[in-house]
């Protein structure tokens, strides 16, 4: 309805950055003051790469700032009693009063050194959404690099619900922190249950949606391979629904076909010989066969016929032959080393044919449930649409098309099982040529890799032939024996490195699992004596969620950004309201190329402003950030961390300086005006220096972002680099340097996952480990629990922590299985289940309930709830009465891989306990 | 109110007028509700009320399953039923195809809402807020409307857009400002908007290169709204679709269900009790006065009683569904507007000559008017049979064949009365007539039902025929048995004839009641949604178009 002419009307532009596909941009209607629209930001519709749309969670952002639920004042809690079943006492006070509460806590931690007894920081952080709150937190992050050493490491939700695997390896294999299709060359895609149309942003859905429907030629042809048809299953040309957590052997029978069923010549052996290690020669060992002068790599040149090192000159490595290497030397674990004569070795090409040999389609079928013709008929369909040999112009560059890729999703890529899809993927890229490359498997960014605004920069030579990597040190002079956070992420686990991500990527579930037993030679790990929390619910959102509301209760001082009362916060001492999205001001950058499916031919800055006014007493985040550093005597470092650009922005360049004085207490507009005025300069190298008023009015400034960069094949090859594929000997190494190193502390209770340090990954019976897990750990008998259970994403909520917006509750239930949990509609009626009926959902852990929705397109022996559940405090949420797995899945050693990741599953059982009203969605 | 060719015709320009379409591009979209929550801000709908929303319909049986999302709402029909029905021309269309709803006129009686096939009209009563009744957000208060409470609601294609951005100079569907909200928002460009007249128009190219349908074209409405599903050039004509496209549900070996997802068909809820009261007293009433105007003249009866008491149950029925209007202020007054198409402005009129003819009988005595006011009792039955014939979306109300089962329920309802009150009070030869007459009324109605249900049964939501044929033996054995064997037992046995013809005529009446309020309220489910072909999802081996799919149908 267009206003009337009495009304004021203005729309601002500004920044949707909910979930971690993300940002989008779009502006807000602004009535008399009042926020009353959302609308796409049609002024970027050529800049950005869904044109300037956003998802359906943007627009629950109105009734956020206005929600009647909200937090109106800060607040301190009366009960030093906490727990579920206590009244918390919160009272009003003023801001004054709760900073200097906060300050005084901090003081005291400041006053005793950074880290407590345990050699652990005294102050711990958690913040949710998959890195997405920092676009929310405005200048926080200069805050806490002002502080000093921050445990970061409590989970609360990364491991068990992120793509954790994909994290490590792709970093790993090629800067991939996530991994993705080049969708608009792509033409056929198998997507071993990514979720794109729910969790790849409008960037995703868009990209997709105009791969389906080219107007120059066939539309890309997607297999869905999950055990339950999710969004995008409904949005794909083939459903294959497969046993849970069987997807290796799917992959690994993949593998078998290119590489015993087809010849060779139908496979990229240029890449392979030239990009990758297939050709490196591996010792009896199982470690590579150097040079014993230079110890680099041999491989076999077939113009001489003799080993040589991977990098001489002129050589042709050849993948497959008999070779005898006359003089080699393996480099083992912590510095063991055989030197052979005359040696007589295999390729890593040929190891890995021998690897596959037995993994054949009809030894896959069986386990994954997956008839054999079909998981041939897919492989060489995937083959035949690779096109190997085709190219393609980018940018003036020719380069390989390869219009195929793999794509993975979460419960496939995290918790056992996920290294080997990871590297099954990966392998079957390389395989055709297709890794980083036009139309193929694409990494998005780094988070592991430094400098994290780019790829390409992150690329450096390492050893062997291949990037280098930030591995935690393994070695018994440098292993970090004693962990410097209460996950123990850099001790645990090396590839986890050391950025500021690495934290929050480590085990993240041991630090909660640790404040209540600590393992055989560990010491049990002390509670943080200050902890923040923002935009994260640990209580709902982890596993195990009883436990952790259990644990967070005995946490001595916990300030909670607060946006309405909710499970977390209600053990929390102080809360704190910040201004909500449509309220604060912050810049961000926006570009280059992002998870999911954000692939720029622009980059540069966002702004987020205040569209509305607040109805609460709530402060903006970079304000609430001054204060803390001047309450803490931090205002010069706070003031030094922004200039070097903590906040997003670094203040200064070669022919600018925007500097903040360190001394001096700037208000929020001065800051972001000097952010803006680095951010202006900086996209123009200078020649512009426009500031804030320039942002507010166009809402974002850009500059061109190189397509050529969406590629890291053309980096790798301009620095003569291969891709470490398909043989793991780094890994390995790795792996029994840091088996040494725990055993030498006696420590065996991470031996399961040290056996995941192979260098080809063979096929483990996951389902089997999952159940006898359970068995184990919780004396059942699991035939009694014949259901897996798992969840998906949904557009609607990920991320979002917007449970509590009734306009996303109502839109969101038009979307099956929102309302409760989706079985089998034939199973169902086998057990006398009808549509609606209430079911009490146990797992060996615990028990939920919730409404059946019946639905052909799930497996018979699978039940899924979307999203997470199963609120008890927040506001609105607490009435849906949707069940949620988090309070089903216990935390396990046991289920725990070597990443430190878990996965969303967990065997269950179900009873009805009372028939429902006929339509239960 | 004017089609809208004959709009056209009217209207200077002729072809030249824009006409206005949506298209959904099903191979695109993903059901993310995007375009819900947009039409909810630009239009600023309360909670539970979605001009847009989109589908999730699954087909198939595991694991050969198909989901397809599908974009509904209001679909700016060429022939719209509702502004047919609409007793108030509230509803009404613009030269452009935009069906648009006057807020100040509507009365809210919620006929347009069971007249459209699509179920795309709302209508609340009271004001909703998100956080409840006293908790009004900010946003809330700054876009209340109150010209919605009471009165039909639905999707303008946001029409004011469109008009301030032609005013402008803008092109609906290409420049977002004159654009409807929902395609603005769509993340997957799978709405489009524009001008179907136009050839080069954005959606005429989408519809010339790629195959499409329309929903329920069987009913007649050549929708506004078009449904992409494969590439390439229409090859069959859309009777050609219909014809061969429906998977037979029949094929489906699994129990019925009730809801499911809100695509299946499912009981309205715009007409409940309250309008089953009209046509139960209505049809009584009039039944009544034919009763009392013919048979009265045969003495023993007095004429202007039975009138009197035939206008009091018309006026409870009106009564009772002026109660069911949701502006009962304007209903007198406007529900007079729509005489041209409208059939429930043409029982009002009607109504409003029988009421006082009636009074005006009783009042002066002159029984010879209620002669004249039989005549219009049998109008006033016929424009209940058409009002429901006229509901386009209820299929068990939309039936041709209703409206003689309405005119022989309603005379056979009023001679069941006559004859069991004339039993009690005035034992003669006009109440023993009127029993036989009131048998072979009975007669004429099981025919009547039994050619509605068959002709039902060609093509019918499930659940509607569940429950007609649940309810069949009410009228078989209650309203022609039962009376019938009454009534040869009165003429038969003169010591009973009192009781048996009070007991005969009254189950003869209470049969008539209960199939109406089972026809109105149980077997009234709407027309549900249906897919003409379910969408092909890029190309390759199993990602073609399927078969059509309208579930929930027998």
């Amino acid at each position: 309805m267009s206003g009337s002419a009495s009304k004021s009307v203005k729309k601002v532009p500004t920044y949707c950055y909910q979930c971690v596909a993300g940002p989008d941009l779009l502006t807000v209607t602004v009535e008399d003051g009042v926020a009353t629209e959302v609308e796409p930001n049609f002024a970027c519709a050529d800049v950005h790469p869904a044109a300037g749309r956003v998802c359906v969670k943007a627009f629950g952002l109105v009734q956020k700032s206005y929600n009647p639920n909200r937090i109106a004042t800060p607040m301190k809690r009366t009960n030093p009693v906490k727990g579920k079943d206590q009244d918390p006492g919160f009272v009003p006070i003023t801001w004054d009063e709760a900073l200097d509460l906060i300050a005084s806590k901090l003081n005291q931690a400041k006053s005793m050194g950074p880290t407590d007894e345990s050699g652990y920081p005294r102050v711990a952080a958690s913040f949710g959404g998959g890195g997405t709150p920092t676009a929310y937190m405005g200048t926080l992050p200069a805050f806490l690099s002002a502080w000093g050493p921050i445990d970061f490491g409590f989970g609360s939700g990364q491991g068990v619900k992120c793509y954790h695997s994909e994290h490590l390896y792709g970093e790993l294999w090629h800067r991939a922190f996530t991994v993705c299709p080049d969708t608009p060359h792509c033409d056929y895609v198998i997507s071993f249950g990514g979720n794109v149309e729910a969790s790849g942003g409008v960037c995703g859905v868009k990209r997709y949606a105009d791969a389906r429907t080219r107007d120059d030629g066939p539309g890309i042809k997607r297999v869905q391979v999950e055990p339950h048809m999710s969004v995008t299953g409904a949005c794909s040309t083939e459903w294959v629904p497969i046993k849970p957590k069987t997807d290796p052997a799917f992959m690994l029978a993949m593998v078998h076909v290119l590489l015993h069923e087809v010849p060779l010549e139908r496979l990229d052996v240029d890449f392979l010989r030239d990009s990758t290690s297939a050709p490196y020669l591996v010792g009896r060992f199982g470690f590579y066969m150097r040079d014993p002068e230079t110890r680099k790599p041999l491989i076999w040149d077939g113009v001489t016929g003799r080993a040589v090192p991977f990098d001489t000159p002129g050589a042709v490595p050849v993948l497959s032959a008999p070779f005898l290497v006359k003089d080699g030397l393996e480099v083992g674990a912590d510095g063991a080393e055989w030197r052979h004569v005359d040696e007589r070795c295999d390729s890593a090409f040929e190891k890995l044919k021998a690897h596959v040999k037995d993994y054949t389609p009809l030894w896959a079928s069986e386990i994954c449930g997956v008839d054999a013709k079909t998981i041939r008929r897919i492989t060489l369909e995937y083959l035949d649409a690779a096109r190997v040999g085709a190219t393609i112009d980018i940018e003036g560059r020719t380069l390989p098309l390869r219009p195929v890729a793999i794509t993975l999703g979460k419960t496939v890529n995290n918790g056992w099982g996920g290294f080997d899809c990871c590297w099954a993927r990966t392998l079957i890229a390389c395989l055709l040529g297709a890794l980083e490359v036009p139309g193929g498997t694409l990494g998005t960014t780094v988070r592991l890799n430094r400098p994290a605004t780019s790829r390409q920069a992150s690329v450096k030579p390492g050893e062997d032939g291949f990037m280098d990597y930030p591995m935690n040190p393994t070695d018994r002079d440098n292993w970090m024996a004693q962990p410097d956070v209460r996950n123990a992420n850099r001790t645990l686990i090396p590839l986890v490195a050391n950025s500021p991500w690495s934290q929050a990527l480590g085990p993240t579930h041991l630090a909660w699992m640790m404040q209540d037993d600590a393992p055989d030679h560990w010491t049990k790990s002390t509670p943080p004596e200050v902890w923040f929390v923002y935009r994260t619910n640990p209580v709902i959102s982890f596993w195990d969620t009883e436990k952790i509301g259990r644990t967070i209760a005995r946490f001595p001082f916990t300030v909670a950004f607060a946006y309405t009362p909710d499970e977390t916060n209600h053990m929390a001492d102080v809360l704190l309201p910040d201004c909500t999205d449509l309220e604060g001001l912050q810049l961000i950058r926006i570009g280059g190329t992002k998870y999911f499916e954000q692939y720029w031919k622009h980059q540069g800055f966002a702004l987020r402003q205040p569209a509305a006014t607040s109805p609460t007493d709530s402060r903006d985040f970079s304000w609430i950030a001054t204060e803390l550093a001047k309450r803490t005597g931090l205002l010069e470092a706070y003031n030094n961390a922004i200039n070097r650009g903590a906040h997003g922005v670094r203040l200064y360049g070669k022919d600018w300086d925007f500097s903040l004085e360190a001394h001096r207490e700037y208000s929020v507009e001065e800051i972001w005006d000097a952010s803006c005025r680095a951010a202006s300069a900086e996209l123009t190298g200078g020649a512009e220096t426009d500031g804030l008023d320039y942002y507010r009015r166009e809402g974002y400034r850009v500059t061109d972002f190189a397509q050529l960069d969406w590629y890291l094949y053309p980096t790798l090859k301009d620095q003569g680099l291969r891709f470490e594929m398909p043989y793991q000997e780094r890994l390995y190494r790795v792996g029994k340097q840091l088996a040494n190193r725990l055993h030498e502390r006696g420590i065996s209770w991470w031996d399961k996952q040290l056996e995941e340090y192979d260098p080809l990954p063979a096929w483990k019976d996951y389902p089997k480990l999952w159940e006898d897990a359970l068995e184990a750990n919780f004396q059942i008998d699991i035939k009694d629990y014949p259901f897996w259970l798992m969840t998906s994403r949904s557009m609607q909520y990920a991320w979002g922590g917007n449970a509590d917006i009734q306009m996303i509750k109502e839109v969101a239930d038009n979307v099956a299985g929102h309302k409760g949990v989706i079985m089998n509609t034939k199973r169902a009626h086998q057990m006398g289940i009808e549509e609606g009926d209430l079911l009490e959902i146990a797992s060996p852990l615990g028990a939920t309930k919730g409404h059946v929705v019946l639905r052909q397109g799930i497996r018979p022996d699978c039940l899924l709830m979307i999203g997470q559940f199963d609120h008890w405090k927040t506001p609105l949420a607490k009435t849906y009465h949707v069940p949620s797995m988090n309070k089903l899945m216990p935390m396990l050693i046991d289920l725990t891989d070597s990443t430190g990741s878990g996965s969303d599953l967990v065997k269950v059982k179900v009873t009805r306990l009372k028939r429902g009203r006929g339509a239960g969605r | 109110m004017t089609s809208l060719s004959d709009l056209r015709a009217a209207t200077a320009g002729g072809d030249s007028l824009p006409r206005w379409g949506m298209i959904a591009d099903l191979r695109r979209c993903v059901g993310c509700q995007t375009c819900t929550a947009a039409c909810k801000h630009t239009n600023a709908t309360p909670p539970g009320v979605q001009w847009r929303r989109v589908l999730d319909v699954e087909t198939g049986d595991f694991p050969h399953v198909t989901r397809t999302f599908v974009p509904i709402g209001c679909q700016h029909c060429e022939d719209p039923p509702c502004m047919h029905v609409c007793p108030s021309t509230a509803t009404g269309q613009r030269a452009d195809g935009i069906v648009t709803i006057d807020y100040d006129i509507c009365i809210g009686c919620a006929y347009c809402a069971v007249a459209c096939p699509y179920q795309a009209r709302y209508k609340i009563d009271k004001p909703l807020f998100a956080y409840g009744r006293n908790r009004r957000m900010n946003n809330e208060a700054q876009r209340e409307m109150p010209e919605r409470i009471g009165v039909a609601q639905k999707c303008t294609f946001c029409s004011d857009r469109v008009d301030a951005g032609l005013e402008k100079g803008l092109t609906p569907g290409v420049d977002p400002e004159a654009t409807p909200a929902c395609v603005n928002s769509c993340i997957a460009t799978a709405l489009s908007f524009g001008d179907l007249n136009d050839a080069n128009s954005n959606v005429s190219v989408l519809l010339r290169e790629n195959k499409s349908f329309r929903m329920h074209q069987e009913v007649g409405t050549h929708p506004g709204f078009h449904y992409i599903w494969e590439a390439g050039h229409d090859e069959g004509t859309a009777q050609e679709m219909l014809d061969t496209g429906y998977e037979p549900s029949e094929a489906r070996d699994e129990p019925l269900r009730p809801i499911v997802g809100g695509v299946e068909p499912w009981l309205q809820r715009h007409w409940d009790w309250r309008a089953a009261m009209n046509f139960i007293c209505g049809g009584t009433g009039a039944g009544l006065m034919i009763a009392g105007g013919f048979l009265g003249t045969m003495g023993g009866v007095p004429q202007t009683l039975v009138t009197l008491a035939a206008v009091g149950f018309v006026c409870l029925g009106l009564f009772m569904v002026f109660l069911e209007t949701g502006r009962p202020l304007r209903a007198p007054i406007n529900v007079f507007f729509h005489a041209a198409t409208s059939w429930m402005t043409r029982e009002a009129m009607v109504g409003a000559l029988l009421v006082p003819l009636g009074l005006l009988c009783f009042l002066t005595g002159w029984g010879w008017l209620s002669l004249p006011a039989a005549l219009l009792a049998a109008g006033y039955l016929y424009c209940q049979g058409r009002i429901l014939e006229q509901a386009k979306g209820i299929p068990a109300w939309r039936e041709k064949r209703i409206v003689p089962l309405i005119a022989a329920t309603g005379l056979t309802e009023g001679l069941g009365l006559f004859t069991a009150a004339g039993a009690l009070f005035f034992p003669g030869d006009a109440v023993l007539a009127g029993a036989i007459v009131m048998v072979l009324a009975a007669v004429a109605r099981a025919v009547a039902w039994s050619a509605y249900l068959r002709a039902l049964r060609r093509g019918a939501p499930t659940l509607t025929l569940r429950v007609l044929n649940g309810h069949a033996y009410v009228l078989l054995i209650g309203g022609l048995i039962v009376p019938l064997a009454l009534v040869t037992i009165g003429v038969m046995v003169p010591a009973f004839t009192a009781w048996v013809l009070l007991a005969g005529g009254l189950a003869a009446a209470a049969a008539g009641w209960i199939l109406k309020f089972v026809i109105v309220t149980k077997a009234s489910y709407n027309q549900g949604f249906a897919l003409v072909r379910t969408p092909e999802r890029g190309t390759g081996t199993g990602g073609g178009a399927g078969v059509g799919i309208k579930p929930g149908w027998s």
